[in-house]
């Protein structure tokens, strides 16, 4: 019998005919994998495509091809100040005509996120002494650029595969880094006509539920967020460009010496020559490695710096130093909002009080405080 | 007990050409304002420079270019794929509240020091040790340096991170210098090189404006050794004494164009105009914490 079928007899509780192969539902008991299994390397991701160097078909081009534009200096004055006139931000909080609905807070509810830059990590201490590495996440000038209705979202390509099966939510698209419209298209700066901002170098889409709808134009901070709270955050992976199988998948490679010819950092053999008696498509092999977007979930914040609009993370993020991530509330259930938090979003007291400066979670050792003894 | 050498005090400038690998091409960028090497600045170490004036006629305040020395976990990391100034900034702040709690004080490679600790496992709650700084390095709050000493025939090293919260305590017995960046090669000399009693009081100096420089050369053990040491060109260890082939061989791998590397130098140092900003923004600071310390001290509280 071959593999496949005591494999297909022993795992499956169904009755499968001869025809159907069924390579998902497969138990990686360790005992069973070592017997059965020739090859622990899982297959269904091997023809996904896992990155472009080009965006989608359906983006407007962006940047602009720079030219050496020969201006004077009085003229390119009178450009910026052209620009300053026509993108004066509105802030909808300071007596705008847009309108803030105070909706109220469930479990359900799903908030929008944040953009902001991995500025770096820094090393914390908890007040039992522990050394805890921080990620420093920059939140940057986010605005929300417009909201997408869940009806209007279900029909769009993204929308349609992420609500196939289940109940439509809005989308609410954000930007952020206000940059000079002139490195940019005219089509891409009339994304941002609506709203009457600056356009934004990066865009995000972040998926709420209809009572966290923010209106267009609105800021959004680190205030966002609540110390001790946990987010996930998701970030393109580190570049490592063409790598071979010993870093890429943790191969042992070959001997050092003891007689081993051109055999130190190779893969080895690829396939039996018997069963199937091809190279199996998902082998590992020599390619490109990183740069994929991932999710680091459930990160703890630690400490809220709403002056520098900076958020603290326990553990670290995906991405190098200096990247662009996106963070929301955690999906986790356990790790979930059980009271409510800033909703829709964080605004300033009308009072016109000042908030805390430098938030910190009460487990953290602040370090004006004193020295911790044990 | 170590048979005390003669001590030489060199002038502040003299000392830049033994950091020469750290800064060879800031020594002679840093003309901004004039150097603190006159005989009659000698005293007054950590007096802050004003420069001549910019151009709204206001005197800037400019750290003294020793500042490069004693505190150099304030400069970052030099790797500019990891480098952000906001990032920089914030970690600064932290590292001046810190030490607004814990006096971290002035010290070199070769200096003896005591560090408190909070300990749950000792029993008065703190441990105290005492030991020659053999390495120090880390920037921002990850600066960390390692104490050496012989506890009852055996050589112990501990690397403390200069702002653990863990720390009570850091006194430095003795400040000085040594012919060398880094000691490591104390872990094969004579253990008397490394042994310093656990009861140590602290020295007062003579002169308190320059730290002085212990041309002490250390005797090293027969091999085997830790490491090459006939490879690494030091200054404070005695004639190695070793068969032609080891020095030939060194003079084979060594690498002498790198003093000539600019571009390698550059990279691994800050450039002086950051510099200057960054110590600038510190000193006021650390100023301020020294003069509160004074008071408390005058008045006998600490």
């Amino acid at each position: 019998m071959s593999t496949l079928g005591l494999l297909r007899t022993l795992f499956n509780s169904k009755i499968v005919t001869p025809n159907a192969i069924q390579l998902q539902s497969l138990n990686r008991s360790p005992f069973l994998v070592g017997l059965f299994f020739n090859h622990e390397q899982v297959r269904t991701m091997s023809r996904v495509k896992r990155r472009t160097t080009h965006p989608p078909y359906w983006h407007v081009l962006k940047n602009n091809q720079r030219q050496d534009e020969k201006i004077s200096s009085d003229n390119l004055r009178f450009v910026r100040e052209v620009i300053q006139d026509k993108y004066k931000n509105k802030s909808p909080i300071k007596g705008s005509d847009l309108d803030i609905e105070k909706k109220e807070w469930d479990p359900k509810t799903k908030r929008s996120g944040v953009i902001a830059r991995n500025i770096g990590v820094q090393h914390m201490w908890e007040k039992d002494g522990k050394k805890v590495v921080c990620t420093v996440l920059h939140v940057l000038d986010n605005h929300v650029i417009r909201y997408v209705p869940p009806e209007e979202y279900a029909k769009s390509i993204i929308g349609a595969k992420v609500f196939r099966n289940r109940k439509p939510l809005g989308c609410l698209v954000v930007g952020a880094e206000a940059a000079n419209p002139d490195r940019f298209t005219r089509q891409y700066c009339s994304l941002f006509n609506e709203v009457g901002l600056l356009p934004k170098k990066r865009l995000a889409r972040f998926i709420v539920t209809p009572n966290a709808v923010l209106p267009p134009c609105t800021p959004l901070t680190a205030g966002h967020f609540v110390v001790g709270q946990a987010v996930d955050v998701y970030g393109k992976t580190i570049d490592y460009g063409f790598q071979g199988v010993v870093k890429r998948w943790g191969f042992k490679g070959g001997p050092a010496s003891h007689g081993a010819t051109k055999f130190h950092r190779r893969g080895g053999t690829i396939g039996t020559g018997r069963d199937k008696a091809r190279v199996w498509p998902g082998q590992k092999m020599p390619g490109h490695m990183g740069s994929e977007r991932r999710f680091c979930r459930g990160l703890k914040i630690v400490r809220i710096n709403m002056k520098y609009n900076v958020i603290y993370v326990k553990g670290t993020v995906p991405g190098p130093t200096n990247s662009i991530v996106q963070i929301f509330d955690t999906l986790l259930p356990r790790r979930k909002f059980t009271e409510a938090p800033p909703h829709p979003t964080y605004f300033p007291p009308e009072d016109g009080t000042l908030p805390q400066e430098d938030i910190w979670d009460s487990n953290m050792h602040v370090f004006g405080s004193p020295s911790i003894s044990v | 007990m170590l048979r005390r050498a003669v001590l030489q005090t060199f002038r502040q400038g003299l000392a830049q050409s033994f950091f020469k690998r750290n800064a060879v091409s800031l020594s002679e960028t840093t003309v901004t304002h004039q150097p603190i090497e006159t005989s009659d600045e000698a005293d007054e170490k950590s007096v802050s420079k004003q420069k001549p004036g910019d151009e709204s006629g206001n005197t800037v305040v400019v750290a003294p270019p020793e500042f490069r020395f004693m505190y150099p976990e304030f400069l970052p990391d030099p790797a500019m794929e990891r480098r952000n100034r906001l990032k920089e900034k914030l970690e600064r702040i932290d590292m001046l509240q810190r030490r607004s709690v814990v006096e971290i004080p002035e010290f070199y490679t070769g200096s003896v020091m005591a560090v408190t600790v909070a300990d749950a496992n000792s029993p008065n709650k703190f441990a105290r040790f005492v030991g020659i700084c053999i390495q120090r390095g880390g920037s921002g709050l990850r600066a960390w340096f390692i104490l050496r000493n012989v506890v009852d025939k055996q050589g112990v090293e501990i690397l403390y991170e200069m702002y653990c919260p863990l720390i009570q305590k850091i006194e430095v017995l003795r400040l000085e210098r040594r012919l060398d960046e880094s000691l490591l090669y104390l872990r094969d000399a004579l253990p008397e090189y490394s042994t310093f009693p656990l009861d140590m009081e602290p020295e007062r100096r003579l002169n308190n404006s320059v730290v002085p420089i212990n041309p002490l050369k250390v005797k090293l053990r027969p091999r085997p050794w830790l490491e090459r040491w006939e490879r690494q060109n030091l200054q404070g260890v005695e004639d190695l004494n070793l068969p032609q082939r080891f020095y030939d061989k060194a003079e084979k791998v060594a690498k002498p164009w790198e003093k000539y590397d600019l571009m390698l130098q550059y990279r691994k140092t800050i450039p002086a105009e950051e510099q200057e900003k960054i110590f600038a923004d510190v000193h006021s600071q650390l100023q301020q914490q020294e003069f509160k310390r004074k008071i408390r001290r005058r008045r006998g509280t600490d």
